[in-house]
């Protein structure tokens, strides 16, 4: 990890309209949700949400999750929060293995969207993501992989650069460290 | 379309005010965020580098697709290969039928605008979405994009709002967000409710069997999950190789594009993925539709390098000026312009192509290096062919300048027959001018908004028998290519640069044999008479002894150097000889500061040019030839100071025959842009390097405000030196 990404990183993603910002751990990460969102939120399985009982620290913040299939969660949820795989600095952008249909839900459907990235995934640019992106795709498994750089957004009428067009209007970024560096988890 | 009722659309929209002010207002802001977005990219490299890629896409494109579909389909994708894309509606439909799906929600994709695919769903009783708000307005408008990353920049939030008050039945305020606001509410609702949701393909990754989607407003990732079924429309040209290539892609097509570094969203899709507890039906509908053609067109398959950025048009003077629905087809602009050829047919691009000014702007700006100007004046070519060129170029070209005698003889007497129309111009120029022309008729076009240059009583190859060139002890010698307007309009352009020369040590030789450069004829896709004037001056310049060929024209340079050996290439020895003499061809201007690096030389003679003069980028000299720096250095060793001018290096709206006689209203416009950008630096003379500007700006500012002059470089150099 080099604090020189984590900046860039926190710099770029701010630019395109992300809010970062850097937190100690977890616990802190769902009370900064609760205080952003009070739910129901979207909260889909993975490895990372496991291993860290995710879910759990939500609930103990007070944050109301979704129960059941996210298709029934309403046309407009509050919100979705997942990990992430990595992240590239120079665009600011989060990339998420969102294969599953609920990680894809949580982050197209909801108002907000909460995304934890560890700074020690941060690659400086595009082409530092041929790699992983690579190997995301190694074999013949179906796979979805979003690239993620701040809200939606269009310019459609007048030009005029307006947030919020389809997908979520408001990108939290939550780096904490020490989550996992492993580009292949989520 | 045919030649009237284009003509007709022009007027429209040049009537249309309002739409030309938006398209000025966003290409000067596209300029500049564009320049930000590429801050300290080498923009020449990547471009090369992509279209290298594309090359090698295009060389290997049979193998790649099949790689493509071997693996799309390992991984539980199902493919079709549509000929056409009549195939492909009938594809979806079949499915939609085999379905029972009533309803798709789809996301943008310029493909299905080409297959007209809504209009095709709904003669098979399939309700077909628009979810895209750009693409959604002009839906619910029945219109067709005018740009192809922003369909709707033609509309204002009146008219949307108007379009929305429609649909949600209750009337909704001209104001931007809450129409956002309403589209998202009112298209989420569809995308729950459709059958099948369709979308694009920014990429086609051979060794991944993925597709990838660069968008914005994501709907496409809403197109791709909440369906059931997934179907993929997609041209085949949208082949890469690998991860790689695509994310090469990505770090310039939003640059390009949008100016931005990234899209919000790049979607990276492979395969049937899980859907609803079960998994993802998807479809991958890959469209040739003109496009194999294409691929073997060895003149014209560069065009399929294209990534759909829609630069070339936030560039042209031309979609400024008239807009996408009159310059453009499904695809508009220049790309717009071949596509339409090869995927319409060429009686559909007739008008198209012809209307193309040549400025070079779409190549400059092309992010897959697409020479897309040059490809355009070899379809000129086959329009020609095949539709003629209008009866004034016929005897033009083809009887008289052929003929160098007759040529020169007839502007002799033109020179002579001007006498009743001409007037010589009022201080400080004091060029000759034609103010008024007597047929009424022309009037319009040619002189209401502009003077015409007369033809000089004598040509600058009379004038160069009787100049004496004083160089003791030369340090080189040099030829001169004159050219038209340096020959007969200004022909004192001509005669300062040869004083100038020779005050830097150098003399000129002037063949007599040489003739027009053939781009007039060239660019009206006359190729006959282009190769027989090249034939003319390669003879006449081939045994010359000298290392440099000068020329006041850009044009000019660009013509015989890049042109003479293309034009000749089927005639071997020719084609040699136009290789040396077209390698020795050099701006005036290039060759006074890269060859005999002048300015320094300039510098400490402490000339004193003294005004101030803004100089204009003529098109063919900075997007031809790279000169652009080169004029400003010398005028500045000689005193000037330069003040620049807002957009110096957009057309002047000249382009040869274009403004005379193809697409005078079109040129109108362009000019008085410029000559407002003139206005605004509050200077009095505009320097250029390009007889064809000076000809359209000196022109048109003899017109508007007679105290601003228009001169050669050569002039003011000339001027300083006090010859």
């Amino acid at each position: 990890m080099s604090e020189e990404l984590t900046s860039l990183y926190m710099e770029k993603a701010t630019l395109v309209g992300c809010e970062v910002v850097a937190l100690q751990d977890l616990k802190e990460a769902a009370e900064y949700i609760k205080g952003k969102a009070e739910g129901p939120l979207l909260v889909p399985e993975s490895t990372l949400c496991t291993r860290y009982g995710m879910k759990s620290l939500l609930q103990d913040a007070g944050v109301t999750l979704h129960e059941g299939s996210f298709r029934e969660a309403g046309h407009l949820p509050a919100g979705g929060v997942t990990f992430s795989n990595f992240a590239i600095g120079e665009s600011g952008t989060i990339v998420l293995d969102s294969t599953p249909e609920e990680m894809r839900l949580a982050t197209t459907i909801p108002e907000k969207y909460f995304v934890i990235v560890d700074p020690a995934t941060i690659v400086a640019d595009g082409l530092g993501a041929v790699e992983a992106m690579t190997a995301l795709h190694s074999g013949h498994e179906p796979r979805y992989v979003a690239y993620i750089s701040g809200p939606s957004r269009t310019a459609d009428i007048e030009r005029v650069l307006t947030i919020g067009a389809h997908g979520p209007r408001e990108v939290h970024v939550l780096l904490i460290e020490g989550i996992s560096s492993d580009f292949m988890e989520n | 379309m045919n030649d009237m009722s284009f003509k007709e659309n022009v007027e429209k929209a040049l009537a249309n005010t309002r739409l030309s002010e938006t398209l000025h207002t966003f290409g000067d802001g596209y300029l500049i965020a564009r320049e930000k977005a590429f801050a300290g990219l080498d923009f020449q490299a990547l471009r090369e580098e992509l279209g290298a890629i594309k090359d090698d896409v295009r060389v290997n494109r049979k193998a790649l697709l099949a790689e493509f579909i071997k693996n799309a389909e390992a991984a539980g994708s199902t493919v079709f290969i549509a000929k056409d894309t009549k195939e492909a509606n009938d594809y979806v439909a079949n499915l939609a039928r085999k379905k029972g799906a009533k309803t798709i929600a789809k996301s943008k994709s310029m493909v299905s605008e080409e297959a007209h695919f809504n209009k095709a769903m709904a003669a098979a009783g399939i309700e077909s979405v628009e979810t895209d708000l750009g693409e959604w307005i002009l839906q619910l408008a029945g219109q067709r994009p005018s740009h192809l990353v922003m369909p709707a920049i033609h509309l204002v939030k009146e008219e949307v709002s108007a379009l929305f008050s429609k649909d949600a039945g209750k009337t909704l305020a001209p104001e931007i967000k809450p129409l956002v606001d309403y589209s998202r509410k009112r298209l989420r609702d569809e995308y729950f409710r459709a059958d099948i949701g369709l979308t694009g393909a920014n990429f086609l990754v051979a060794n991944t069997g993925g597709i990838g989607l660069v968008t914005n407003e994501g709907n496409a990732r809403l197109c791709s999950t909440l369906p059931k079924v997934h179907v993929v429309f997609a041209g085949i040209h949208k082949l890469v190789r690998n991860m790689e290539d695509a994310i090469k892609i990505t770090r310039l097509l939003p640059r390009n594009a949008t100016a931005q570094l990234l899209t919000s969203y790049i979607t990276w899709i492979r395969g049937a993925v899980p859907c609803d507890g079960g998994t993802k039906e998807q479809h991958i509908v890959l469209i040739d539709g003109g496009r194999s053609t294409l691929y073997e067109s060895e003149a014209c398959h560069d065009a399929l390098r294209c990534i759909q950025c829609g630069a070339c048009a936030n560039v042209c003077p031309v979609y400024q000026t008239v807009g996408g629905h009159v310059f453009g087809s499904v695809y508009i602009s220049a790309i717009g312009v071949i596509l339409t050829a090869f995927y319409e047919g060429l009686e559909k691009a007739e008008p198209l192509v012809r209307a193309c000014i040549g400025c070079r702007s779409c190549s400059a700006v092309c992010p897959v290096n697409i020479d897309l100007e040059a490809i355009i004046l070899k379809l000129r070519h086959e329009v020609t062919e095949k539709y003629g060129m209008g009866t004034v170029k016929n005897v033009a070209f083809r009887a008289v300048m052929k003929n160098r005698n007759l040529f020169h003889t007839m502007i002799k007497a033109a020179s002579r027959l001007q006498g009743p129309v001409t007037q010589k111009g009022s201080v400080p120029s004091e060029r000759r001018v034609i103010r008024h022309l007597p047929m009424h008729f022309m009037e319009k076009d040619l002189t209401g908004w502009r003077d015409l240059p007369a033809i000089a009583p004598r040509s600058f190859r009379d004038l160069f028998k009787t100049l004496e060139q004083k160089v003791e002890n030369p340090t080189c010698t040099v030829g001169f290519f004159v050219g038209c307007g340096g020959d007969f309009v200004y022909p004192e352009v001509g005669v300062k640069m040869v004083k100038v020369l020779n005050r830097l040590g150098v003399k000129v030789i002037f063949p007599q044999g040489q003739n027009c450069c053939g781009i007039p004829a060239l660019y009206s896709g006359d190729t006959e008479t282009g190769k027989d004037l090249a034939r003319q001056s390669v003879k006449a310049f081939y045994n010359l002894d000298v290392d440099y060929i000068l020329s006041i024209c850009p044009t000019c340079t660009m013509g015989v150097r890049r042109d003479f050996a293309e034009r000749l290439e089927d005639e071997a020895e020719w084609a040699e000889k136009a290789k040396v003499v077209g390698a020795k061809v050099i701006d005036a201007s290039a060759f006074m500061e890269n060859v005999l690096h002048a300015s320094e030389k300039l510098k400490a003679l402490n000339l004193h040019g003294g005004e101030a003069v803004t100089y204009h980028d003529s098109c063919h000299l900075k997007r031809g030839s790279g000169v652009f720096a080169e004029p400003r250095a010398l005028l500045e060793s000689t005193g000037y100071t330069i003040k620049e001018m807002t957009n110096s290096d957009r057309c002047c709206g000249f382009g040869g025959t274009y403004s005379f006689l193809s697409h005078p209203q079109i040129s109108k416009q362009i000019t008085a842009d410029k000559v407002e950008n003139i206005h605004n630096t509050g200077v009095k003379t505009v320097a250029v390097d390009c007889p064809g500007c000076m000809m359209m700006i000196g022109g048109a500012l003899g017109k508007q405000d007679e105290t601003v002059r228009c001169v050669h470089t050569m002039e003011l150099l000339a001027d300083a030196f006090g010859v």
